[in-house]
């Protein structure tokens, strides 16, 4: 390749360094997922036994039979996607009007509200309250007790607001009044409109947030065909650590021969399982990551 | 991104009443009215009007309790039916404390595993009743159990004199830790025809596991003994064993033959423990990967073939394949300081499996139904599951059984878990040998007998009683053990590993004695009195 300028000998260092440097931050990043990718098609006791180091060892491809015969993971999987589909539509309803009107400086009591509103991020209820809440409200062992105690989060409603607040100028806003425009429909027609990038964050933070999530379920959730993915997933995989913990115990034969055989099919399917539970999470996070970049550093950055 | 503003309408819109519908579904809690209902005192049906409690227990993950056939035949037969309150068993202890907290009682607990502390606490506070009054009416095959069995009665009872839950009785079930097991295969090649008796010669075995290359790949890969830490503690899959080398039947807490309580960590015997395991440190004999490796990878050497001595239920599921009686039973071997090994035993009652909180409104019928499962049959049909599935009697008089080709073909263990609930968790019931009559296998028969030659033959025995510490008692162990045994784990794996002289010994004694060691011994001396007493 012939370049303009000749580069010199300090650019030439400077960009080998560089590249090394890229390399290795490259590998560090990629090896964890190659080792999950491969471990999932070699024989846990290759796996296991430190033989499969980075590329597939003894192929096998019962791991990812056992994980697409069993109904409890897709079930698991069904149940998420509702989750995360309806818990983020909820999410998105709830924390971008609330963001809005804390944005605006003409509404009345800002300052008030938002202190309210920040006390919650601070002081929680604690455990014991909030199941009590939920409780009476009627929600124990519903889908409703996953979507609608986590409707709205104060850190990203702050986030949300602060976009508004700088990338929406007053003025815009003003014109609009004057040419005759409600506030709701300033909303929906103007801002909106203009506020992709942080729609698409918010999205990609709840959405991510009620995919990984299993604590509401394992506290809320008394009845299996509701659990969500990542539960199923917990119960393999930690069921799996019991198993070392508890042989050692005073336990019945029957405990232990059923400790046993789940270790074993535990061994044979985790890492498949967690294959194909990260997947779609890493199938859209390249499209939402143009959005993801520019919506946080505008919270960041006032012009 | 172009967003149309009546699609996102529409979205919103269909979310929030999607939500909102979903938080409909659960606000039907039926406060159970208790109208009157006779239950009968003996025979099925339990009740003449069906009626439903709640239940929660601990749940394998395997099959929705609904469609278990075994609780629906229970619920056919008795007239009670449950509602199922599950939580998954790994995190079973989280959802009780939390249902505890919030005054969310289920009707009855099963298999729930409450601690002798959570058993007085709330049995104290009524949030548990007091069972001994139903169980003298409503209960038959469990009464008759405890007659038999007076030992029964003094672990289930509280200090206050009531019996707040009903117990695992497992009587057939041996072993209070899995065994060891040496490889067959490495005896046969080191040409070893008696297994070692005492502790020098179990070191020599191992010295010549390292040496002599048993497994023949050429390779010093051999392992002699391998063992895994949990959080709970050190090496514990090896050291009941070898601890009983030097007299000492338990970890922490046990009695002696003169109703002496002993605190494990600092007795005499225990540091001749220790100074055993640091010599096979220090010889390369212990894995080193002991303290820090998990079991699956233990597991992986054994599928290797590189371990000699080894724990685990069964030796096969370290080794792989099919169980076989080719890798013997470790037999356990005395030091020069004890004339005989001291060898635990299960003690085969685990308390805290079924309790009857308040808000029950049909208690005696629980009793009932609960009772079924102390009887033969019905501890069958809860551990088998029925009749004609995976058994079918041979001849019903004497109990006689032949198993069944599993339906569908698989593993027979693996249906009868989606048959029962009776499958890893400790569920109320009597396990007793006629319910196996005729089912058992050679292996089985085999391991059998090794447990009772190896094991009960040379005086196997509980080392501590299952018994019941006061509110105060418990609450002063617990705040004492979270520094003693955070103290002893990590002292424990400095002296083996060598990083702490043995003649630190005295200091760290004095520091136990410091923190408490002495107090434990007391409070547990005093319980082990009301307990023999009782």
């Amino acid at each position: 390749m012939i370049t303009a300028i000749q580069e010199s000998k300090g650019d030439k260092v400077f960009l080998i360094c560089t590249y090394i440097y890229l390399s290795v931050a490259l590998l560090i990043v990629l090896y964890p997922l190659i080792y999950i990718l491969s471990a999932s098609i070699s024989s846990p006791q290759a796996v296991n036994s430190g033989q499969m180091w980075l590329f597939p060892k003894d192929v096998t491809w019962a791991g990812y039979e056992l994980v697409f015969n069993n109904p409890k993971i897709w079930n698991g999987y069904l149940n998420t996607i509702i989750y995360t589909l309806v818990g983020t539509l909820l999410n998105l309803a709830v924390t971008l009007p609330a963001a809005y009107a804390l944005s605006r400086s003409d509404f009345f009591g800002r300052g008030w509200f938002m202190a309210f509103i920040l006390l919650t991020m601070f002081f929680s209820g604690g455990l014991v309250p909030t199941y009590l809440v939920v409780k009476n409200l009627g929600l124990i062992d519903t889908m409703g007790a996953l979507i609608l105690p986590a409707a709205a989060s104060v850190w990203n409603i702050v986030v949300a607001r602060t976009f508004f607040q700088s990338a929406i100028p007053k003025e815009l806003q003003e014109a609009a009044h004057i040419d005759g425009c409600t506030n709701l429909k300033l909303f929906w027609r103007i801002v909106l409109p203009l506020s992709a990038p942080i729609i698409a964050v918010m999205a990609l933070f709840y959405g991510v947030g009620h995919w990984n999530s299993y604590f509401p379920s394992l506290i809320y959730l008394n009845s299996e065909d509701k659990y969500p993915l990542q539960m199923v997933l917990r119960q393999i995989l930690v069921l799996q650590e019991m198993s070392a913990e508890t042989t050692g115990a005073a336990i019945s034969g029957d405990i232990a021969q059923a400790m046993n055989s789940k270790a074993e099919t535990a061994s044979l399917i985790k890492y498949g399982v967690i294959v194909v539970s990260t997947l779609p999470i890493i199938a859209v996070y390249p499209f939402l990551q143009r959005y993801f970049v520019q919506g946080v550093m505008v919270g960041s950055v006032k012009g | 991104m172009n967003i149309r503003s009546k699609a996102w309408k529409l979205l919103m819109v269909g979310g929030l009443g999607a939500s909102l519908l979903a938080g409909c579904g659960g606000s039907d809690e039926a406060a159970n009215s208790a109208e009157k209902v006779t239950v009968s005192k003996e025979g099925f049906p339990i009740v003449e009007t069906p009626i439903k409690l709640t239940m929660m227990a601990p749940d394998v993950g395997i099959q929705n309790w609904e469609d278990m056939v075994v609780l629906q035949e229970m619920a056919k037969k008795s007239n009670v039916s449950f509602e199922y309150k599950n939580a998954p068993k790994e995190s079973f202890d989280t959802k009780k404390n939390l249902v505890f907290a919030s005054e969310d009682y289920p009707d009855v607990f099963y298999a729930a595993g409450l601690t002798p502390s959570e058993q007085l606490k709330y049995g104290e506070q009524g949030v548990l009743i007091p069972l001994e009054g139903l169980i003298d009416e409503y209960a038959p095959n469990f009464k008759a159990l405890l007659d038999e069995y007076p030992d029964v009665r003094k672990s289930i009872t509280a200090p206050d004199g009531h019996i707040y839950s009903l117990p695992v009785v497992e009587f057939s079930q041996h072993w209070y830790r899995n065994p060891m097991w040496y490889n067959g295969e490495f005896l046969e090649a080191l040409g070893i025809d008696k297994l070692p008796e005492t502790t020098e010669e179990l070191y020599d075995y191992l010295k010549r596991v390292k040496e002599e290359d048993p497994n023949g790949n050429g390779k010093a890969d051999e392992i002699p003994i391998s063992s895994v830490t949990t959080s709970a503690a050190n090496v514990r899959d090896i050291r009941t064993w070898l601890l009983g080398a030097f007299g000492i039947y338990e970890e922490e807490i046990y009695v002696d033959d003169s109703d002496v309580v002993h605190y494990t960590p600092v007795e005499e015997g225990y540091k001749q423990y220790l100074e055993y395991m640091n010599r096979l440190w220090t010889d390369g004999l212990l894995d080193p990967e002991s303290f820090s490796q998990t079991g699956e990878q233990k597991k992986a050497k054994g599928q290797n073939n590189q371990l000699g001595l080894f724990s685990d239920w069964h030796a096969y599921m370290t080794k792989g394949g099919e169980p076989s009686d080719k890798d013997p039973m470790f037999l356990p071997v005395r030091s020069e300081y004890v004339d005989k090994a001291a060898i635990a035993k299960n003690r085969g009652i685990t308390t805290g499996a079924f309790a009857i909180t308040k808000t029950n409104p049909y208690p005696e019928a629980s009793m009932r139904w609960v009772d079924y499962l102390y009887s033969y049959e019905g501890a069958l049909l809860f551990n088998k599951g029925p009749e004609g599935t995976l058994w079918e009697y041979e001849n019903e008089a004497d109990r006689t059984k032949k198993a069944l080709p599993v339906p569908g073909g698989g593993d027979s263990e693996e249906y009868r878990s989606t048959l029962t609930p009776n499958y890893g968790i400790p569920a109320p019931t009597v396990s007793m040998d006629d319910i196996t009559k005729g089912l058992k296998n050679d292996f089985d028969l085999w391991v059998e007998k090794e447990t009772k030659t190896k094991l009960l033959d040379n005086g196997a025995r509980a080392p501590f009683p299952a018994l019941f510490l006061t509110v105060e008692e418990q609450s002063e162990i617990n705040s004492l053990n979270s520094d003693l045994s955070t103290y002893v784990k990590q002292m424990e794996a400095k002296f083996i590993t060598g990083a702490e002289p043995i003649s630190g010994w005295d200091a760290y004694v004095e520091t136990l004695n410091k923190m408490g060691a002495n107090r434990v011994k007391e409070i547990n001396q005093a319980a082990y009195d009301r307990w023999k007493a009782s």
